[in-house]
C-alpha cells in the first residue's frame, strides 16, 4: 500500500541534487584540497605566501573597490534604463533593448581593447576630439586607471542590472503605484519610494552578480590594470599560474573571494527576509507607462547615453578595425579591404572551427544549465529534499571562483580517472555550464518565485504530479523568463575566455580564446573580425532564440 | 571559362606536386613520409609566430607533402607551455611539435623527459651562429629567429627624432610615450630585460620607471600601442612591427646601436607525439629552404642559410645583435620578474 | 461508514503546533465547514486532507484507507481530490476552457467527452460564452467561477475550498455563497470549506467546526453552534452574545443581584458550582410594563428582571440597547425591533427565556 505514498518524482530531484553537487562540489573541492597542500602534506603555507605581501593583499583590495564601485555604476546605468523601458512611454524602447543585448554580448576584452582607443590618454578617439575642441594641451579621460577599468566593467556588465531590474519591474502592477499616489505621493516620489524599493531584490540580486563578474573578470584587467599599473585579483592569479605554476597558493588566495560571497548572499537574504517581499506576485495585475512628456526626450537620451559608452562606440571602433586595412590609419576608403574577415573565415580552417564549437557549447552549456538550475531552484522554493537550502548555496557558488581557478579545479578533476574529460568538448561544456550555472539559478530562482504555489497545488490535486505541473503550467508561464535566462548564459558562454583558455585543446578550440591570443598578438584587425564573427554569430543566434519564443509575448493580453 | 581554367590549374598542380616531390631533398626523406602519410593527426603548439604566419607555414607543408594534415594552436609561450604541461599531465598526446619562444621551457621539458631526440638532415643549412642554441643532444633545435628593437609610430616621431639606443629611451622628452611589454608574460620581453640589466643594471629600469612607460603583456602588445598613438615609442618586436608596417600603419624600426636583442627560439619533437613522422619531417621542413622563404614573406628573420630577407628589413647577420646566455635566461627571468614588479609595482 | 475521517492530527512548524490534535470525521455528501480566525490551523488543516501538507501527528483516513501519516502521506495527484484555492490558481497559460478541462484530461477522458462535460459544467455556472477567454479577461467573480467549475467537473471524491470568496466584493461573496451551497445540492460532494466568515459557513455548511490555536472547539450543525455554543470563544465568534457568570446555590442560580430557578434551565442537573452562560442579544426582549404571565420563580417560560437602558444604538434593521439589570455591573446587549423605542436612562423589564441560556462547557476560560 505504502508504494502508492511515494512521489516517484522525488528520484528526479535527488538525482539534480546529485549532478548539481558532483559539478560544483567536486573542483570547488579539489580547489581547498589543493589549497592546504603542501611537500610535506597538509600545511597553511599557501595562505601564510598568499597573504603575506603587500602587493597581494592590495590587489585584493583593488579588487574589492572594483566590484563596489561596477555595482554601484552598474545600478547608475542599469536601474534608470530598466525603469524607462519597462514603466514609461519613452521613445526608441526597441533600440535601447538591442543595445543592451549588443552590450552583453560584446565580450569585456573586446571592448577593452576599443575603449583603449576610444579613451587612451594620449591618443583616445575622445581625448583627440576633446583637445580640438578645448584646445586643451590634454585630454581628460585616462584609460589606464581604476575609474577607467570600472567604466569598462561596468559597461559590460549593467546588463544584468537591467534585465533583472525590468522584469522585476514587469511585475509590478500600476496599482501599487496608485496605492501611494492616491495617498498624495508625486510620480517621483512614487517611483522612489515605492517602486524601487519593491524591485529591491532585483537590484540586489543583480548588484551582486555584477560584483562577482567583476572581480573575477580576467580579459579587461589584463588590458587595462596592468597598463594602469594596479593588480587585480585575477591578474595576481595568473601571475600564480605562471611557470612554474603555484596553483596551491592559487587556491589560497582565492578563498576570501568565497567568504565575500557568502556574506553577500548572507546579507541579501537578510534585507530581503527583513522586509517581506512578497508584494510579486505571478499576478502582475495591469501596467500603465507613465507618462513623461517633454522628459521623455532626456530619459532617452542617458539611455543613449550609457549604451553609447557600452556599445555603440566600441562596436564602432571594433568595425572600423575589422574592414581596415590597418586601423591606426582611422577611416578613409582606400583603408577598407575584406581581407581580415576573409584571412579568419577562409584562410584560417580555425577560426570556422572555433566558430562552431563556440555556439554549440555555449548552446549546450546554456540548455544544460538552466534545466540543472530550474530543479534546484524548484527543489529548493518547494522544499523537496532535506537541507534544500544548502543546495542553493551550492548553485550559487560557482560565481565566486575566477574562471581560471575554476578550470584549474575542473582540469584537476577530469584529468584523471574515473572520469577523464580533458581533451574533450566535454570538459568545456560542463566548465561552461558550472560557471554560468549560477546566472541561470538566480533567474530560475526569481522566475519560480514569481509563479504562485498554488498554481501547481491546482494541478496536483486535480491528479496530475509534479512533473505535469512544471511541464503544462510552470513551464509555459517560465517560457519567457527561462528564455531570457538562456540568452544570459549563452552569452556570456559563447565569450567565455578565463575558463576556456586553460580547458580548450587543439580540437576544440572556441572563438575566445582565439580572440584573447590574437590581442597580445598585436594584432588589432584580425581580432576585430573575430570578435565582429563572434558580435554577430550570437546575435543571429538570439534573434533566432526570440522568433522562438517570440509567440509568448503575447502571452499577455489586454483585457477587452 | 575562368572556373574551367582553375580546375585544370587545380589537376596540373595536384599531378604535379607528388612528381616534383620525388626529387627527394634528403636521404630518407621518402620513408619518413610514407610513414607520415599512416599517421594519426599532425599537430603544432606554436609561439614562434603570429597565426597568420603559422597558418601560412603550415600550408607550405601541406602543399610540399600532399596528403599530410597540419594543424597549428598559436598562443604565447606561456600558454603553450602551459597546454603542453596540462597534456602530459593527463597523458594525453595532442601536440607532436612544440615550438616556444622562452627558451627555459626546453630545460624543464628536457628533465621531464618530454622530448625524443631527433637530428634533422637539415641542420647544415642552419645559420651557422645559431647552432650553438641546439641542443647537444639534439632534443630542441633552434627554429626561429627574431629581434626586440626599438620601433616607433612614424605619424608623431621622425626619424631625426628617433631613439638611437636602448639608453635614449631613458631621455625625459619620451615621458609617458613609452610602450614595454610585460616579463611575467613574454618570452621575449623576459628576454629583453634580463639582457637591458646585464648591460646597464637594474638603474635602467629605475630611470625607466621615471619616464612612466606604458606596460602590456606581450611585446606585441606595443605594435598595438604605437599603432593607437597611444605611445611613440617602445621596445618591441622586429617581425610583428613589419607585418603591422607592410599594412601601412605608419611604424618604423630602429636597430639599436648597441645592439638589437637576438631572440633564437627552438622546437622539439613531443616523446609521446601522435605523429612521430610527420613531427621529423616537419623539423626538416622549417629549417628547409621553402619554409624560410614563407617566414620571411611574414617578415620573420630566415634561419636557413641561403634565404636573403627581402627589402625593408635586415639580416640578422647585419645587425648588432645581443643576446644573454642560456643560463642567464634561465636564472634571469624568474629574478627580473620579480624585481620589475617591485620597479613598477605590477 | 465516515468518508474522511481525521484522527489525533496535528501538525508542528517548528516549535508552534498550527493544527494539534484535531479529529473529524465527515459523512459522505456532507458539506463540512472550518471555521475561525486567521491562524487558527484551518487552512494547515484543509492543506493537510489535500496532502500538501504532511501531519506530524495522527492520521487522515479516506474510505477506510489511510491518507496520511506521519510517515507517509498519499501525494495529492492520487487522492480524487479537488480544491479551490485563496488565489483560484486559474491557470494563466490556458483559456476558461482548458482550464477546467484539465482535470478530465488528466482522467484520461476522450477529447469529445471532455468538450461535452466542460461545456455543460461552463453551463452550470454560467460562463458557458466565456469558454474561449484568458483568465486575465475575466472579472474575480468569473474567475472565481471558473475555479469552481474547474474542481467540481472531475466529480471528485472530496471539494476542498479555502477561503474562496476572500476577494471578492461584498455583493458577489453573497451571491457565490448560495451559488456553492447550490451547486453542493446538485452535485452532493464531500465539501470541505475553510473560512472566516461566520455568514458563509453559516449558508453552505451542514455542519460546521470552529476551530481557534490549531484545535476544533465545537462541531455542530449551524442552528445549533448558534443556540447553544459550548464554548465561550464558540459562543462569541457565532454572532454576538452576552455572557452570564453566575453560581448554583441549592435550587438557584445566582447571577449578579438577579436569580433563576435551576429547575428552569434544560440542563439543570448538569450544573453545579460556577457556571456561565451565553444568552443571543435577540433572545431578549424589552417590556416597559412587567409582563405579568410568568411570575419570576415560576417552573416555565421566561424570567423577568427589572432594568435600565444605558445606551442604544438605531441600525434601521433593528434598535441596539444595553440595559443593565437593577443594582448590577452586569451590561447586557439587547435587539429589538424597528418600533420597539425606549430612551436612554428609561425602565424596562427585561425578558428572558432561561431555555436559550447556552451553558459554556470551558474549562479554560478564554478571554474575550
Amino acid at each position: 500500500m505504502r508504494w502508492r505514498h511515494l512521489d516517484r518524482s522525488l528520484l528526479l530531484w535527488l538525482l539534480a541534487a546529485g549532478v548539481l553537487v558532483a559539478l560544483v562540489a567536486n573542483p570547488i573541492a579539489r580547489l581547498l584540497w589543493t589549497s592546504v597542500q603542501g611537500a610535506g602534506g597538509l600545511t597553511l603555507d599557501n595562505y601564510v605566501t598568499a597573504f603575506s605581501r603587500w602587493r597581494y593583499v592590495e590587489a585584493l583590495g583593488n579588487s574589492l573597490i572594483l566590484g563596489l564601485s561596477v555595482g554601484v555604476l552598474c545600478a547608475v546605468f542599469g536601474v534608470p534604463m530598466a525603469w524607462a523601458v519597462s514603466r514609461t512611454d519613452m521613445p526608441g524602447k526597441s533600440l535601447v533593448w538591442i543595445a543592451v543585448l549588443g552590450t552583453f554580448i560584446v565580450p569585456n576584452y573586446l571592448s577593452a581593447v576599443a575603449w583603449i582607443l576610444l579613451a587612451g590618454p594620449n591618443a583616445g578617439w575622445l581625448n583627440r576630439s576633446w583637445t580640438a575642441l578645448t584646445g586643451a594641451a590634454a585630454g581628460p579621460f585616462n584609460i589606464y586607471s581604476m575609474p577607467g577599468l570600472v567604466l569598462v566593467v561596468a559597461a559590460s556588465s549593467f546588463p544584468y542590472m537591467f534585465v533583472f531590474t525590468r522584469s522585476a519591474l514587469d511585475l509590478i502592477s500600476s496599482e501599487m503605484e496608485d496605492a501611494a499616489t492616491t495617498l498624495g505621493a508625486g510620480l517621483w516620489r512614487t517611483t522612489l519610494r515605492v517602486t524601487l524599493p519593491l524591485t529591491l531584490p532585483a537590484i540586489l540580486a543583480a548588484f551582486i552578480v555584477a560584483f562577482l563578474e567583476a572581480i573575477a573578470i580576467f580579459g579587461a584587467p589584463a588590458l587595462i590594470a596592468l597598463p594602469g599599473r594596479f593588480q587585480v585579483v585575477t591578474t595576481m592569479l595568473w601571475q600564480f599560474f605562471e611557470f612554474p605554476p603555484k596553483v596551491e597558493v592559487a587556491a589560497a588566495y582565492a578563498m576570501p573571494l568565497l567568504a565575500i560571497t557568502v556574506l553577500l548572499f548572507w546579507l541579501q537574504q537578510r534585507i530581503i527576509a527583513r522586509k517581506g517581499y512578497i508584494a510579486l506576485t505571478g499576478k502582475g495585475g495591469e501596467r500603465r507607462m507613465v507618462r513623461l512628456g517633454r522628459w521623455r526626450w532626456v530619459v532617452l537620451g542617458y539611455c543613449l547615453f550609457v549604451t553609447s559608452l557600452s556599445f555603440f562606440l566600441p562596436m564602432l571602433v571594433v568595425l572600423q578595425a575589422a574592414f581596415a586595412k590597418a586601423w591606426g590609419r582611422g577611416f578613409s576608403l582606400d583603408n577598407l579591404t575584406l581581407h581580415n574577415l576573409r584571412f579568419v573565415l577562409v584562410d584560417q580552417p580555425l577560426t570556422r572551427a572555433a566558430t562552431v564549437h563556440t555556439f554549440v557549447y555555449g548552446g549546450v552549456s546554456a540548455m544544460l544549465a538552466l534545466v540543472l538550475a530550474l530543479a534546484i531552484a524548484y527543489i529548493v522554493r518547494r522544499g523537496l529534499v532535506p537541507y534544500g537550502r544548502a543546495l542553493s548555496y551550492v548553485a550559487m557558488a560557482p560565481f565566486v571562483i575566477p574562471g581560471i581557478v575554476l578550470a584549474i579545479g575542473f582540469y584537476a578533476s577530469y584529468t584523471s580517472p574515473p572520469l577523464v574529460l580533458y581533451g574533450t568538448a566535454w570538459i568545456l561544456i560542463l566548465a561552461f555550464t558550472t560557471r554560468f550555472l549560477p546566472i541561470a539559478y538566480a533567474n530560475s530562482d526569481a522566475a519560480l518565485r514569481s509563479i504562485n504555489p498554488e498554481l501547481e497545488d491546482a494541478v496536483r490535486i486535480l491528479g496530475g504530479g509534479r512533473l505535469l505541473a512544471l511541464r503544462r503550467v510552470v513551464g509555459p508561464l517560465l517560457k519567457r523568463g527561462l528564455a531570457g535566462a538562456f540568452i544570459l548564459v549563452f552569452i556570456p558562454a559563447t565569450r567565455e575566455l578565463s575558463s576556456a583558455i586553460f580547458l580548450c585543446t587543439a580540437g576544440t578550440q572556441v572563438l575566445a580564446v582565439l580572440l584573447f591570443d590574437k590581442s597580445d598578438e598585436g594584432n588589432f584587425e584580425y581580432l576585430s573580425a573575430i570578435g565582429l564573427i563572434l558580435v554577430l554569430g550570437t546575435v543571429a543566434m538570439v534573434l533566432a532564440g526570440f522568433r522562438l519564443v517570440g509567440r509568448d509575448f503575447m502571452l499577455r493580453r489586454t483585457a477587452t | 571559362m575562368r572556373q574551367v581554367l582553375a580546375l585544370v590549374f587545380a589537376a596540373v598542380v595536384a599531378l604535379a606536386v607528388p612528381a616534383w616531390s620525388n626529387a627527394w631533398a634528403f636521404e630518407g626523406e621518402k620513408e619518413l613520409y610514407e610513414a607520415a602519410k599512416k599517421e594519426k593527426q599532425f599537430t603544432w603548439y606554436t609561439a614562434h609566430y603570429d597565426s597568420e604566419t603559422a597558418a601560412a607555414v603550415c600550408n607550405g607543408f601541406e602543399k610540399k607533402y600532399a596528403g599530410l594534415k597540419c594543424e597549428y594552436v598559436r598562443t604565447t609561450a606561456q600558454v603553450a607551455y602551459q597546454r603542453v604541461s596540462q597534456d602530459m599531465k593527463a597523458g594525453l598526446a595532442v601536440a607532436s611539435v612544440f615550438s616556444s619562444t622562452d627558451t627555459s621551457h626546453y630545460g624543464h621539458m628536457k628533465k621531464e623527459g618530454w622530448l625524443q631526440p631527433y637530428k634533422p638532415k637539415n641542420l647544415g643549412e642552419l645559420i651557422e651562429g645559431f647552432k650553438a642554441y641546439n641542443d647537444p643532444d639534439n632534443l630542441f633545435i633552434a627554429t626561429a629567429a627574431g629581434l626586440v628593437l626599438i620601433t616607433y609610430n612614424t605619424s608623431v616621431v621622425s626619424d631625426k627624432d628617433a631613439p638611437k639606443k636602448w639608453t635614449d629611451l631613458l631621455d625625459p622628452k619620451w615621458k609617458g610615450k613609452i610602450s614595454i611589454g610585460h616579463p611575467g608574460f613574454s618570452g621575449y620581453v623576459g628576454t629583453w630585460v634580463v639582457q637591458m640589466r646585464k648591460s646597464y643594471g637594474w638603474d635602467y629600469f629605475k630611470k625607466l620607471e621615471v619616464n612612466k612607460p606604458r606596460i602590456g603583456r606581450s611585446i606585441n602588445d606595443t605594435v598595438t600601442m604605437l599603432n593607437a598613438r597611444e605611445s611613440w615609442v617602445a621596445a618591441g618586436p622586429s617581425a610583428t612591427t613589419l607585418i603591422s608596417k607592410d599594412k601601412g600603419n605608419p611604424l618604423a624600426l630602429v636597430y639599436p646601436e648597441d645592439g638589437a636583442i637576438l631572440m633564437i627560439s627552438p622546437s622539439g619533437i613531443m616523446k609521446n607525439a601522435p605523429a612521430p613522422s610527420t613531427a621529423k619531417l616537419f623539423m626538416e621542413y622549417l629549417l628547409g629552404k621553402e619554409c624560410n622563404d614563407i617566414m620571411v614573406k611574414f617578415r620573420q628573420d630566415p634561419v636557413n642559410k641561403t634565404v636573403k630577407v627581402p627589402a625593408g628589413m635586415k639580416s640578422v647577420a647585419e645587425v648588432k645583435t645581443i643576446r644573454p646566455t642560456y643560463e642567464e635566461i634561465d636564472k634571469g627571468i624568474p629574478e627580473v620578474k620579480e624585481m620589475f614588479r617591485d620597479t613598477f609595482g605590477i | 461508514m465516515s468518508k474522511l475521517v481525521l484522527t489525533g492530527v496535528g501538525c508542528r512548524f517548528g516549535n508552534v503546533a498550527a493544527v494539534d490534535d484535531l479529529s473529524l470525521a465527515m459523512a459522505a455528501g456532507e458539506f463540512v465547514s472550518l471555521l475561525g480566525p486567521s491562524g487558527c490551523g484551518k487552512t494547515t488543516t484543509l492543506r493537510m486532507i489535500a496532502g500538501l501538507l504532511h501531519p506530524t501527528s495522527g492520521t487522515i483516513t479516506m474510505d477506510g484507507e489511510v491518507i496520511s501519516s506521519p510517515g507517509s502521506s498519499l501525494p495529492p495527484e492520487k487522492r480524487n481530490m479537488s480544491m479551490i484555492f485563496q488565489s483560484y490558481a486559474i491557470w494563466p497559460n490556458m483559456t476558461v476552457a482548458e482550464n477546467v478541462g484539465f482535470g478530465l484530461e488528466i482522467r484520461r477522458f476522450s477529447r469529445a467527452d471532455i468538450r461535452a462535460k466542460v461545456d455543460q459544467i461552463l453551463e452550470v455556472v454560467h460562463l458557458g460564452h466565456l469558454r474561449d477567454r484568458y483568465p486575465s479577461e475575466l472579472s474575480g467573480g468569473q474567475q472565481q467561477r471558473v475555479a469552481l467549475a474547474r474542481a467540481i467537473v472531475v466529480q471528485p471524491a472530496v471539494l476542498l475550498l479555502d477561503e474562496p470568496l476572500s476577494n471578492l466584493d461584498a455583493n458577489l461573496r453573497e451571491e457565490m455563497r448560495y451559488e456553492i451551497r447550490r451547486l453542493h445540492d446538485e452535485f452532493h460532494i464531500t465539501t470541505v470549506y475553510v473560512t472566516h466568515d461566520q455568514a458563509e459557513a453559516m449558508v453552505t455548511s451542514d455542519r460546521i467546526a470552529v476551530m481557534n490555536q490549531g484545535r476544533i472547539e465545537q462541531v455542530d450543525a449551524p442552528r445549533t453552534l448558534y443556540a447553544r455554543p459550548r464554548t465561550r470563544f464558540v459562543a462569541g465568534f457565532i454572532g454576538r452574545t452576552n455572557f452570564l457568570d453566575g453560581e448554583v446555590h441549592g435550587d438557584k442560580v445566582l447571577f449578579d443581584h438577579f436569580t433563576i430557578p435551576l429547575a428552569r434551565f434544560p440542563e439543570a442537573g448538569a450544573l453545579h458550582g460556577r457556571v456561565s452562560f451565553s444568552l443571543r442579544p435577540q433572545s431578549i426582549h424589552l417590556h416597559r410594563v412587567r409582563v405579568p404571565q410568568q411570575p419570576l420563580g415560576a417552573a416555565e417560560g421566561a424570567c423577568v428582571i427589572a432594568g435600565r437602558v444605558v445606551q442604544r444604538a438605531y441600525l434601521g434593521e433593528h434598535w441596539d440597547y444595553a440595559v443593565r439589570p437593577l443594582a448590577s455591573a452586569l451590561q447586557l446587549r439587547v435587539t429589538a425591533r424597528p418600533h420597539e423605542v425606549f430612551e436612554v436612562n428609561e425602565s424596562v423589564w427585561l425578558e428572558l427565556d432561561p431555555g436559550q441560556l447556552a451553558h459554556i462547557h470551558d474549562k479554560v476560560a478564554h478571554p474575550g
